[in-house]
């Protein structure tokens, strides 16, 4: 049981973005993406405290923006659950916020490695192209 | 909240070197706080002010309202301390080294110390001198925790440790303040320990207390913003809440202490350049701040 949470947030604390926020975006990406469904219970703070090992203050933060967001629900003795109306979280938005994540993920990247933005841009048409072609 | 550790202005003076210079610092109860400094930065001798080992110069120093330099019996049994290299009773086993710790204390949990030496696999019946070092530290850790005090101190406490003892180390410090209220003060130079399991970081530079406040806030506010002016001369940017900037014909670095959406904005105007805003971590942060 204590390795559950694993299975729902990957935290990488050495990030520049707050770990509370890492997990409060990991939930609303993942109603999105289909991988908490409406009606599910979030693992406990204390769970998700144990397993990835870090502070529970952090994760209860995380949960706390989250229920103030209303993404999440607090039902009293059982815990933090996905509404069950969840569906109308503007799956839409929260597809463009991943796709900016991951492209923010690809500029970091690319700047470490010195590449300007054309050759950037340029391998992501070839790429394009190629998975096209396939 | 009660604040459990209230430093004002503290002074600390070796001859005519200033180890710690106005030190003030206030932990409420629960915090899990860590004192990050370069080598030499006083965080040692914090500490030992703190606990009434090393007496101030000027200021004030209270631990549970109690001045640090006349602590109470009952204080003094509500912290748990493990400094950094020090090697009680070598000829002791380590069984008897535990023992006898305990007998100091009115209440004693062996049934905790004993779950930390079949945790970590200590071997009780090995005299103290031949551990080593990872070893006594997590020896020394036990011997901290066996009366369950409400405050504790660490100095350095991962430092001799290899990652996975490390490791083991901080799921300890998360265990501690999940069962029960506890408030803990680390000085560490690992920033990755730090922000897993602290919720506040104190940096400590020079005998001064350069930077207080809670990691997330501390993330979110500190940025690193690059400017891309393609069409010319980037105009003055100011130096209000800048810790560091660096400047070379059209491009711009400048790392900002208190960044925030509307800030990126206004920067935008003014400059009229492309601006690229960066999150920093723990390290990045301590490192510009020690440039």
């Amino acid at each position: 049981m204590d390795n559950n949470a694993r299975l729902y947030f990957q935290i990488s604390p050495a990030s520049g973005v707050p770990i509370y926020r890492q997990i409060y975006d990991q939930v609303k990406i993942g109603i999105a993406m289909g991988k908490f469904v409406a009606g599910e219970f979030l693992p406990s703070i204390r769970d998700v405290s144990k397993s990835l090992e870090v502070n529970p203050m952090t994760v209860s933060k995380a949960y706390s923006s989250l229920e103030k967001s209303g993404i999440i629900e607090f039902v009293r003795g059982q815990g933090m659950r996905i509404p069950v109306k969840a569906e109308g979280a503007a799956p839409v938005d929260v597809h463009q916020e991943r796709l900016t994540l991951l492209i923010k993920e690809v500029i970091n990247s690319a700047q470490q490695l010195s590449l300007d933005e054309e050759s950037v841009v340029q391998k992501l048409r070839a790429i394009w192209e190629d998975v096209h072609h396939a | 909240m009660r604040n459990i550790i209230h430093l004002q202005d503290v002074r600390k003076a070796y001859g005519r070197k200033v180890i710690l210079d106005r030190v003030s610092l206030d932990v409420p109860e629960g915090m899990v706080i860590g004192l990050l400094g370069k080598n030499g930065a006083g965080k040692t001798t914090l500490l030992k002010c703190l606990l009434g080992l090393f007496k101030v110069d000027a200021g004030k120093s209270l631990v549970f309202g109690d001045d640090s330099w006349h602590l109470s019996a009952g204080v003094k049994a509500s912290i748990g301390y493990v400094p950094q290299g020090y090697r009680p009773y070598p000829w002791l086993q380590a069984g008897w080294l535990i023992e006898y710790t305990a007998s100091f204390y009115p209440q004693w949990n062996s049934a905790l110390t004993a779950k930390l030496v079949k945790d970590w696999g200590l071997d009780l019946g090995a005299r103290v001198d031949t551990f080593s070092e990872g070893e006594l530290q997590k020896l020394l850790i036990i011997l901290a925790l066996g009366h369950e005090p409400k405050l504790l101190v660490f100095d350095e406490p991962v430092a001799s440790l290899d990652p996975v003892a490390r490791r083991e180390f901080l799921k300890m410090i998360l265990d501690v303040v999940s069962e029960r209220p506890c408030t803990i003060l680390f000085s560490t130079h690992i920033t990755s320990d730090l922000e897993r399991v602290a919720d506040t970081v104190a940096v400590l530079r020079a005998g001064r207390l350069d930077l207080c406040g809670g990691i997330d806030v501390l993330k979110e506010s500190v940025k690193r913003i690059r400017f891309h002016c393609p069409a010319g001369v980037l105009p003055v940017l100011g130096d209000e809440g800048v810790i560091n900037s660096y400047v070379s014909g059209q491009q711009a670095i400048l790392t900002v202490r208190d960044y925030s959406d509307a800030r990126r904005v206004s920067l935008e105007k003014i400059s009229g350049a492309r601006v690229e805003v960066e999150d920093l971590n723990l390290e990045e942060i301590f490192l510009e701040m020690n440039r």
